[in-house]
């Protein structure tokens, strides 16, 4: 397997590359063994008057130098990547492949303008290392993880500002509204934290400001104790954010009235190193930054001259990366161990976004973080700590109306929100009276109906990550879903139904305000009524209190938790769910099914099998007005199949054609599947994502598919909304790519794609491959052979423990060793 | 005012967007030097909405009239008619004045606020994560590379909705660099000045803190460059591309100081009450427009965002009820104030606005540029920031537009109607921002989110709009 068993292609081609003929730019020829192989299986469609894509073959050597090199380089891409010549034409042999390519990479070396390696370091690159050969054990190159920077992600930014300021507890919940975290990750499905980043302009200007900021923060309350400032003459009065104390170090010059000693500078300058880049500086840094703060000193006087300072240490490129490069003598492969601090940094960012806490840091000072085993007796330590970590899932997502709910290691989860791609539903704009409004777009203050559905999704997740055993078959796969979790709820609705017990018999519809003085302690407490509300539009009443029980209790039903005329009330979407609506809310009409709540949950749903059934997930993978089976198909292909897809060519201008008179399915087939450019890549993702289209873009089941177009409209929904013909709804699929003859074949529908995909390797492999992304921060090469199958091993002798993965990985040689 | 200072300068820093590396001014395009003159773009946006009503002629024919109350697509040269009365302060320009209606933006937050959404055609909110994309006045500003980018003036609201910063002080503004980058805005004219202006600041104090940040930026580029010396590969580039983008402000910098005798001749020399912190709201768009200027004509900048008053603002200085503290959510309402009744109380703004207008097209008119003067390479659009009404719901976005003779676009001396929402052939905020990207050289298919209620092809210009 000569394209893949190396760590780098360009390793690789330099190795064959000694073998051949040098070429200098002005005297370009062929090499004639490449010459040969570009003639036997290239130039027939890449010639003159063929020119198949617009690209032409036979005339390299008449090329400027800039248009060869870029032609190379696609070539080798294509060569690497076995793309090319296409399957149904003559394949070269791996040894024609390896010396066109060695052939290619040594132009292309030549001048240095080789590309392919810095590409295959991009996420989308992840699966073409061949997945039967990455698993397969013939592998035994020992692992490492180059020597390198890692662009902090935005939590560790935040983390690290907070760290600068030195807040704890409570005051390190502090909103930092002068702060603009200069990072942001992609928010495509998949894993996004690479450390492939860089630094940039975009990058400065924000930490330009930022700097500024913080270091006139980090010193106000010892200015305004000098009375430079007043104590609230604050330049925006509405952000008046600033620690409670002043390192002593900073105090001391601010308060002095004359120019500070060396000394004083020295230690100011040693805290700010502490505070920011969490070390000493050293002699030559010691030195330049006294003589930076001396002459600002001299030139603004103590504060300003301090903040000066203050402000460059902020500047530092250090601040903003995590650096992993090894320490002591390599052994025989040329690989140096993670140093101990290295190893408690990338332990404490592996498992959360601080910095490690004092153990970690201890261990290593002790030198107890140099082995294998000192990193296995930490990680294992942290993995079963149940209150380091703790917090919310996603603080972003909790609003007035949705509160992220809290788990042990967030980051555990954010590895799935991640893989699985569902957080982007809040993304999605849809026209909400296709939803009958029961749907509400993420808007001020909200993220609206998608942002409770990823929540919901998030809690299927936490559910079976807290139970971790067979976390992704019970992920992929449950019956069980979380819709209106409310804390307490079953012993809301228990009460309830007492109080609907006691008072059903009573003068309740005739005599409210008699019932209500007969129980007013208990209707208070519970239900925060007052007689007075009777006259009032709005509030609790006994009456509708009772009213609605009647409707419920009285009906065999249960009530939600929360009344559907409360204010702020937003728990209309049931019908993403395929559930009625709960009676009283918007979408509600009389004759129409009743929503009896679960307060049991996670509780069955029927028509539905795991995350990828999900709401969250389906409206995450869909377009604005209609589903988007290529997008789900493809993730089914590239996440869970461990496949491939090509890009889009930028000539295809993918667009599935109207036609109102056909499903979603019968347009998308027409345009694909029938001319071979389009169902070369279509073939890989349109049989995989069809099956997905037993949901509509809100993510409800369907059977039928509303074909909607005005002349299609049938009738009106709640009288407002329009109704449309339909056709039904063909669910059918194929899989493709298990790798398991007993699982691959044509499916009747999502559910049945869901289960055989559950049961392959296949799938458990790929989760691990993206796993090992988000822990490395990296694609996998070939030398993580060994990481993976034992990350594989860890998973199934552990009865499908994700922790034991995590273990595993980060006691790995691609975890603990550089080069 | 030290915080202020130290306050400022962050907002400065961060103001220079994109003006980096391979972006950097192309100072040859300054209107008091060489070479072709840039266009100029000024985004000047008002809270509250706009209602479509008050843009229409009031000459149009009782057939053009009806197929306005009805909003049928139609157009009339404006050269045959009279501007509405508010407007009259550019009746001496009507041959540049363009009013679109039609264009809806339901894609955008609409209503009591809209965040960066009628500049990016996106759902906006408070928080940085749902800014999409830079703003339309950020990628104008790609096009047209200036020392300082862009610069955002505003008369902040001082309670609810849009950013939330001290009335006189810098906060985030209504416009966005990148995805989840908010822009700053300067909330008062004073501190825009000692701002945009420091380079040529006479205040000693002032001066020092100008060349400490130099130096600070300075030793930042020198030790970044060391560190990547010893560096190979991606590695290297992790480092060097921070250390070239520390050299590339350094550069600005540096072209800036070249600058200095252009920069000092146009300072905006601002009365006094123009720099008070308790100015009354017209004074401080008087003042805001006067930096505009200055901005403009000295060449430090192209693009300007200008949010010219924003729903949250208390409005004082009204022409009639000058004492008067006019909150504007209770206008949207329709209260009157001291029995001026609320749609007035609009029109009074509305006409200090093309007061405004006027000031700013005068004044460009006034300045000579290649054969002939500054206004024929600029662009205004006044509109609203959150739609056709206090409450709205972007059906209709409103536009007042003044173009220059050079501006690439088919504009001037007309008014249109697009097509309504849901009919054939209408247009969004999207077709109208991408009309001007792609007149103005970038070939973008489609600028901005797309409303899925609509049916269609939602890309591309308003083909009606491009020269």
């Amino acid at each position: 397997m000569p394209f893949t068993r190396t760590f780098s292609p360009l390793l690789h081609y330099a190795t064959i590359a000694l073998a051949l003929p040098a070429y200098s730019a002005e005297e370009f020829k062929i090499n004639p063994e490449a010459a040969e192989i570009l003639s036997n299986y290239c130039t027939d469609c890449h010639e003159d008057g063929t020119e198949k894509g617009d690209i032409r073959l036979d005339n390299l050597e008449e090329l400027p130098l800039q248009a060869r090199l870029d032609l190379m380089n696609r070539a080798l891409e294509q060569v690497y990547l076995k793309q090319m010549p296409p399957k149904k034409k003559d394949q070269p042999s791996a040894e024609e492949r390896e010396a066109l390519g060695g052939w290619l990479w040594e132009v292309l070396h030549s001048h240095n303008a080789y590309k392919l390696e810095d590409k295959l370091r991009y996420p989308s690159y992840g699966n073409y290392v061949d997945h039967n050969e990455l698993f397969s054990g013939k592998n035994k190159q020992p692992a490492f993880t180059p020597a390198r920077r890692w662009l902090v992600r935005p939590q560790i930014f935040d983390s690290r500002v907070r760290d600068v300021f030195g807040l704890q507890g409570h005051d390190r919940n502090a909103q930092l509204n002068g702060i603009t975290n200069p990072f942001s990750l992609p928010d495509a499905s998949g894993v996004r934290d690479y450390d492939i980043g860089s630094l940039d302009g975009g990058t400065l200007l924000v930490m330009l400001t930022n700097a500024e900021y913080i270091s006139e923060r980090q010193i106000r309350p010892a200015r305004v104790k000098n009375g430079e400032i007043g104590a609230n003459d604050f330049p925006d009065p509405k952000d008046k954010f600033m620690p409670r104390t002043v390192p002593a170090e900073f105090e001391s010059i601010i308060l002095k009235k004359s120019p500070p000693s060396d000394d004083a500078m020295q230690a100011a300058i040693s805290r700010q190193f502490q505070n920011v880049l969490r070390r000493e500086p050293n002699e030559t840094e010691m030195v330049k930054y006294l003589g930076l703060t001396r002459e600002a000193i001299l030139a603004a006087g103590n504060s300003e001259g301090l903040r000066q300072m203050l402000t460059t240490v902020l500047l530092e490129s250090e601040f903003l990366y995590r650096l992993e490069f090894g320490t002591g003598e390599p052994d025989e492969h040329g690989r140096k161990m993670l140093a101990p601090r290295e190893a408690a940094y990338a332990i404490a960012y592996a498992m959360g976004d601080d910095a490690p806490d004092a153990k970690l840091m201890e261990a290593a000072a002790s030198g107890n973080l140099a082995t294998r085993e000192d990193i296995r007796r930490e990680v294992t330590r942290l993995l079963q700590d149940t209150t380091q970590f703790r917090g919310s899932v996603d603080n972003y997502l909790t609003t007035g109306k949705v509160k992220s709910h809290e788990v042990s290691h967030p980051r555990i989860i954010r590895f799935f929100r991640e893989f699985f791609g569902y957080p982007n539903a809040t993304k999605v704009f849809k026209d909400v009276d296709r939803a009958y409004r029961q749907y509400q777009n993420a808007d001020r203050g909200t993220f609206g109906t998608p942002g409770s559905l990823v929540n919901e999704a998030d809690k299927i997740v936490s559910y079976y990550v807290d139970q971790d055993k067979n976390v992704f078959e019970n992920i992929l796969t449950t019956d069980k879903f979380f819709v209106f979790d409310m804390p307490d709820a079953e012993k809301k609705v228990k009460k309830w139904r007492e109080i609907w017990e006691l008072l059903k018999d009573t003068e309740w519809k005739t005599n409210p305000e008699k019932v209500f003085l007969q129980h007013e302690e208990l209707l208070k407490k519970e239900f925060q009524i007052s007689i007075e509300n009777e006259k009032k539009r709005h509030g609790t009443t006994l009456t509708k209190v009772m009213s609605h029980f009647e409707a419920h209790f009285g009906k065999g039903l249960r009530p939600f938790v929360v009344f559907p005329w409360a204010h702020g009330y937003h728990h209309n979407y049931s019908p993403m769910y395929n559930l009625p609506p709960v009676m009283g809310s918007w979408g509600f009409e009389e004759g129409s099914p009743h929503f009896s709540y679960e307060p049991v949950q996670p509780f069955k749903l029927e028509n539905r099998k795991g995350i990828l059934t999900h709401p969250a997930w389906l409206i995450a993978h869909s377009l604005n007005t209609e589903t988007d089976p290529v997008r789900r198909g493809r993730f089914v292909q590239e996440k869970l199949l461990a496949g491939r897809v090509p890009d889009v060519p930028i000539t295809v201008d993918a667009v599935v054609p109207e036609d109102h008179t056909k499903t979603h399915r019968q347009r998308l087939d027409k345009v694909t599947m029938h001319q071979q450019e389009c169902w070369k890549c279509h073939e890989y993702m349109n049989p995989l994502g069809l099956p997905f289209e037993m949901y509509d873009d809100f993510g409800r089941f369907r059977t039928e598919e509303s074909i909607e177009a005005p002349e299609n409209v049938v009738g009106k929904h709640l009288k407002h909304f329009n109704l449309y013909k339909t056709l039904p709804v063909d669910p059918s699929g194929e899989l493709r790519g298990t790798g398991d003859p007993k699982l691959d074949g044509e499916v009747k529908d999502a559910l049945d794609l869901i289960d055989r995909i559950a049961k392959s390797d296949r799938a458990r492999q790929s989760i691990i491959r993206h796993a090992f992304r988000f822990y490395m921060g990296r694609n996998e090469t070939m030398s993580d052979s060994q990481t993976l199958i034992d990350a594989d091993n860890a998973y199934m002798q552990s009865g499908g423990s994700f922790k034991s993965v995590i273990l595993s990985l980060l006691t790995s040689d691609s975890f603990i060793y550089r080069k | 005012m030290n915080n202020r200072r130290e306050f400022i300068r962050n907002a400065f820093l961060a103001m220079g967007g994109l003006s980096l590396p391979g972006m950097m001014p192309r100072l040859s395009a300054n209107p008091l030097g060489g070479g072709k003159a840039p266009m100029r773009f000024i985004f000047m946006h008002r809270g509250n909405g706009l209602f479509p009503k008050v843009m229409v002629p009031p000459s149009l024919t009782p057939e053009q009239k009806a197929m306005e109350d009805k909003k049928l697509p139609f157009e009339v040269d404006l050269d045959a008619h009279t501007l509405p009365e508010w407007m009259g302060p550019l009746a001496e320009h009507k041959k540049n004045l363009t009013i679109l209606q039609g264009l809806s933006g339901k894609m955008c937050t609409v209503g009591h606020h809209g965040w960066c959404s009628a500049l990016g055609v996106y759902k906006a909110n408070e928080r940085n994560s749902s800014i999409k994309w830079a703003t339309v006045d950020f990628e104008l500003a790609k096009l047209f590379p200036s020392p300082l980018e862009h610069i955002e003036l505003a008369c902040f609201p001082t309670g609810g909705g849009n950013p939330r910063g001290g009335l006189n002080g810098i906060a985030k503004g209504f416009s966005a660099r990148g995805p989840q980058q908010p822009n700053y805005a300067f909330g008062g004219p004073g501190i825009a000045v000692d701002e945009i202006f420091k380079s040529v600041s006479t205040d000693k104090n002032e001066q020092v803190r100008y060349q400490l940040q130099r130096k600070v930026l300075e030793f930042a580029a020198g030790t970044e460059t060391e560190l990547a010396r010893h560096l190979k590969g991606i590695e290297n580039r992790k480092v060097s591309n921070y250390a070239d983008s520390i050299e590339g402000i350094r550069e600005r910098n540096r072209k800036i100081d070249m600058m200095t005798d252009c920069v000092r001749q146009h300072v905006p020399k601002l009365e006094s009450k123009y720099l008070s912190n308790d100015m009354d709201t017209f004074t401080r768009q008087v003042g805001h427009t006067e930096v505009l200027l200055s901005s403009l004509i000295s060449g430090l900048t192209n693009v300007v965002a200008f949010t010219v008053d924003e729903l949250g603002h208390d409005y004082t200085g009204i022409t009639g009820i000058e004492g008067e503290k006019v909150n504007m959510h209770d206008i949207g309402h329709g209260k009157p104030v001291k029995d001026v009744a609320a749609e007035e109380v609009r029109r009074r703004t509305e006409v200090h606005h093309m007061e405004l207008m006027n000031r700013i097209v005068t004044r460009l008119k006034s300045v000579p540029e290649g054969n002939g003067t500054m206004f024929d390479n600029t662009m205004i659009c006044y509109f609203p920031s959150s739609g056709e009404t206090h409450h709205a719901h972007g059906f209709e976005f409103p536009f007042l537009i003044m173009a220059g003779d050079n501006t690439p676009m088919n504009l001037g001396s007309r008014y249109i109607r697009l097509p309504y929402w849901g009919t054939e052939g209408h247009k969004t905020l999207g077709n109208f921002y991408t009309s001007i990207l792609n007149a103005h050289g970038n070939p973008i298919k489609h600028y901005g989110d797309f409303d899925p209620a609509l049916k269609g092809d939602q890309t591309g210009p308003i083909k009606e709009l491009l020269a």
